[in-house]
């Protein structure tokens, strides 16, 4: 078979693999905290298999979440043998870019000038080289570039709610406004559509992010930058396809010049990587995607794939990496490393009383260096209560997750966070430890709260408060009335025991602006120098020495 | 609602029906059997020995339910073949039925079943939680019970909700989610619970679980705001779940130190003599609260339920 249509083959089989790895991508994606039950490990296999991130992560925690991770030598091999094969067929957002170039007008001439390689994308491995001192220094910021983290974040802050809101609110618009062709209802078709979804595939109510427009403005940014150079972020951006380039310096599957080339450069143009297929011998193994373009654009059989000894190199270019600038990234790495740690906050000097991480967070300093601000704990979270940093933990800690209780809280009965985490930054904890775990203390404001501010009767807050003795309690106050008269007011109060600042009474307190019962880290059982209440001893709010169910403030029946 | 009907002419429906109670005979109903005219309320409660494995307290569940149902008239007096059917049971928090913070959910795939068997096009159920609908709808076990047994498990949209006039006391207009109320028959399913606001939450209560917008606010004056959703749902069929009640702490539950076993269930057309026997399942004199009376001053209902034709059935 001539090259030409061999390549046909290839580039087909090629399109598929990156249609299924897309699909499966999204499909992991889609499953994560869809439904109840544990979550299986598939569900990060993404990150598993991506060794960027392992070895990051390596660097910086010194230890390896799982065993798993060794597939990403998987990825590793790849590389070696077929060079960067993962970036043209399996990268989900290689694929992205992939599209984002195609849809940009085909030339039909033979202009190479935007399609030569060009020193800038050595870029990336200095990216790399800055990304690899850091996390030496023990501080690990790959998740804002690595390819996976990006996307999945993306995907969780924007793509899927913003699927969500499109589905259900054209949907609720048809159903409301009901419109149709005398008794041809619009509804008879959105509804069932609208039903199926909303059972079956959303499930959820609808999640919300703060500073999602900021991911989703720079996610655009990103892929409009393939308009002015194909796959512009895998070319010269992508720290991971910077590591898998270095491992593709001598692949076994090697583009040669077979025949007689033309010089008409239509194998240049359609080159997506600037690997320069068109100058013989001068092929980039380096850059080279793998993905077949250059054979099939030629008219001539000139250039094809061929399995040649490694021991060879495949071509006379270099990579040629300059030590100056190697040196400097080094440095850059460094000062990045000396300024996050410049940070009050990185030094526990200071607590954020909004920094309230997710249950089994390992303290600050050891957490930031496993989160890849990936977002599949916002994925997962039943409640919403997750929601990406911006600056609450810093520079260092940007995209992180938090809870903000406006939004959501911490469901008691669930610690799916940290089982859906792909580095332990969020520990994995069986639900009767996590129950256990402070992750801040509620705290009433006065000047607001209704028994208090007005003496109304609430107790909403008290209501929800998950805990089995409930954290929050009544006392009875008698209080003067502005009339003179008197009145009993059942009044609210948080025991600092048994409150772990699930947030739930932050979450549901009348006041929507500023709840009335605020949660703050404050006695976060991960960082003893925020923890104001002595722990292990009976409450001094009830009398008794020790609680007990007679101590109760208020009991109801007993058995 | 579909019907069209006004919370006026409910209300002097209510009235006049409560009048004719008022005149039959007392304690016929419970003499003469099921052979008469239907009781308005039954309560079962189980006279066999004490069961403990799951398996048991769910034939237990199904027992209690059918015969209270079958004492009451069968569901073929709620349900006309056709009917979409939507059933309210209390699944808001992220426990397991053995917490007895939602409704059992044997008794709640009971009654789908038999609105199937009388009839019924479909059934829903749903709730609007306060526990995520995710988590709290398969912890309850009822999404797995009802599914099994035929239902729709609706997950509700705060989205889709649409305000109505309630034209109450206290609440003119309320945010409601229109697929519960377009129903044809809504049943009304709690369990009985502790709460520390209003000592019980039952029948009434439940009904915050048709509302969207925020319920919270409902508490400052719980009385009038249950009031005007009960006046403006026109309960035809509500079922007190019994078997399993929650004593302290409630209503989130969490603690099997208050959980109390009762095996008895309760099904009724007068809502408000269904909130006095239960007030009285947790040790209250309904009289001793404030939601009963207010409920049987608005004409909602009889707090004193052996007023009304009763049936009290022993199950074994």
């Amino acid at each position: 078979m001539k090259a030409k249509s061999r390549a046909k083959i290839v580039i087909w089989a090629r399109r598929l693999t990156q249609a299924a790895c897309l699909i499966l991508f999204f499909g992991l994606f889609w499953a994560a905290g869809a439904r109840e039950g544990e979550p299986a490990r598939i569900l990060r296999l993404f990150f598993d298999i991506n060794p960027l991130l392992v070895l990051i992560t390596w660097f910086s925690s010194r230890s390896l979440p799982t065993l798993l991770t060794l597939l990403s030598l998987l990825t590793l091999a790849s590389a070696l043998l077929l060079g960067r094969i993962f970036c043209g067929w399996i990268c989900p957002l290689g694929t992205i870019h992939h599209v984002a170039s195609v849809i940009r007008k085909r030339k039909r001439h033979t202009d190479t000038s935007r399609d030569n390689w060009s020193v800038w994308q050595r870029s990336k491995y200095y990216m790399l080289a800055v990304l690899l001192v850091m996390a030496l220094l023990g501080a690990q910021w790959v998740g804002v570039f690595d390819p996976i983290s990006l996307l999945y974040r993306v995907s969780a802050t924007t793509l899927y709610p913003g699927a969500q809101y499109a589905v259900e609110d054209a949907a609720t618009a048809l159903y409301q406004g009901n419109p149709g062709l005398g008794p041809l209802k619009a509804t008879a078709v959105s509804e069932p559509a609208y039903r199926f979804m909303r059972n079956h595939v959303f499930i959820r109510n609808r999640q919300a992010f703060l500073g999602a427009t900021l991911i989703a403005a720079l996610f655009v940014a990103i892929v409009l930058l393939n308009l002015y150079r194909p796959r512009f972020w895998c070319r010269y951006v992508c720290p991971f396809g910077a590591l898998l380039g270095l491992c593709a310096k001598r692949p076994v599957l090697q583009l040669a010049h077979t025949g007689e080339c033309t010089h008409c450069g239509r194998c240049a143009v359609r080159c997506p990587a600037a690997a320069s297929p068109d100058v013989p011998h001068h092929w980039r193994s380096t850059e080279c995607f793998g993905c077949w373009n250059c054979v099939a654009a030629c008219n001539h059989g000139a250039i094809d794939f061929r399995v040649q000894s490694p021991l060879r190199a495949p071509s006379e270019a270099r990579l040629d990496l300059s030590k100056r600038a190697l040196l400097a990234s080094g440095a850059g790495g460094l000062c990045g490393v000396i300024l996050f740690r410049l940070d009050p906050q990185t030094q526990q000097r200071i607590y954020n009383p909004d920094l309230i991480r997710p249950p089994g967070a390992r303290p600050e300093r050891d957490f930031l260096k496993r989160c890849l601000k990936c977002g599949v704990c916002m994925k997962a979270c039943p409640t919403n209560a997750i929601q990406p940093t911006l600056f609450e933990g810093g520079l260092e800690g940007v995209w992180s997750p938090r809870l903000v209780m406006r939004l959501g809280y911490c469901d008691y009965n669930c610690n799916l966070c940290g089982k859906v985490c792909p580095t332990e930054a969020l520990q994995p904890l069986l639900l009767e430890e996590k129950k256990k775990v402070k992750i801040g203390l509620a705290s009433f404001d006065i000047t607001r709260c209704l028994p208090y501010a007005y003496n109304r009767e609430c107790m909403v807050c008290e209501e929800h408060c998950p805990i089995p003795q409930k954290a929050i309690y009544f006392l009875l106050e008698e209080v003067t009335l502005r009339d003179g008269g008197k009145r009993v007011v059942k009044r609210p109060r948080v025991d600092p025991e048994l409150c772990t600042g699930c947030g739930i009474c932050e979450n549901v307190c009348v006041f929507k602006d500023r709840a009335a019962i605020r949660v703050t880290s404050a006695n976060e059982t991960r960082h003893a120098g925020n923890r104001p209440i002595l722990a292990g001893f009976s409450s001094p709010e009830t009398s008794a020495p020790a609680p007990s169910q007679e101590a109760d403030p208020y009991g109801g029946i007993k058995n | 609602m579909r019907d069209g009907h006004t919370r006026r002419e409910f209300l002097k429906r209510t009235a006049a029906a409560g009048g004719a109670m008022a005149l039959a005979p007392l304690g016929a109903f419970a003499a003469e059997g099921a052979a008469s005219a239907p009781a308005e309320m039954a309560i079962a409660r189980w006279k066999a020995a004490a069961v403990t494995s799951p398996e048991e307290i769910k034939a237990m569940a199904i027992k209690l339910t059918e015969q209270a149902i079958s004492a009451i008239g069968g569901m073929g007096r709620f349900v006309k073949k056709g009917n979409v059917v939507w059933v309210k049971p209390n699944m808001a928090w992220n426990n397991g039925p053995e917490f007895a913070a939602n409704t059992n959910p044997d008794v709640v795939a009971t009654l789908i079943r038999l609105c199937f068997d009388a009839g019924a096009k479909q059934v829903k159920v749903g709730d609007k939680t306060v526990h995520e609908a995710q988590k709290s709808y398969p912890a309850s076990g009822i999404e797995a019970a009802a599914k099994a047994a035929g239902a729709e498990v609706v997950y509700l949209d705060d989205n889709r909700v649409k305000e109505v006039e309630l034209k109450g006391k206290r609440l003119d207009k309320w945010a409601v989610f229109p697929e519960i109320i377009e129903s044809d028959l809504v049943i009304n399913v709690p369990i009985v619970k502790h709460h520390s606001l209003s000592k019980v939450t039952l029948c009434m209560k439940n009904y915050m679980g048709v509302v969207g917008g925020d319920r919270g606010q409902w508490h400052q004056d719980i009385t009038t705001c249950l009031c005007d959703i009960t006046a403006f749902m026109k309960p035809r069929l509500c079922v007190l779940d019994a078997i399993r009640i929650l004593t302290a702490h409630g209503p989130t539950g969490g603690s099997l130190d208050d959980v109390k076993r009762m095996d008895t269930l309760a099904a009724g057309t007068n809502i408000v003599a269904l909130e006095a026997f239960g007030a009285e399942l947790m040790g209250h004199k309904p009289d001793d609260i404030p939601l009963i009376a207010a409920a049987a001053a608005a004409g909602l209902g009889t707090a004193d339920y052996r007023t009304i034709p009763l049936r009290e059935l022993e199950v074994t």
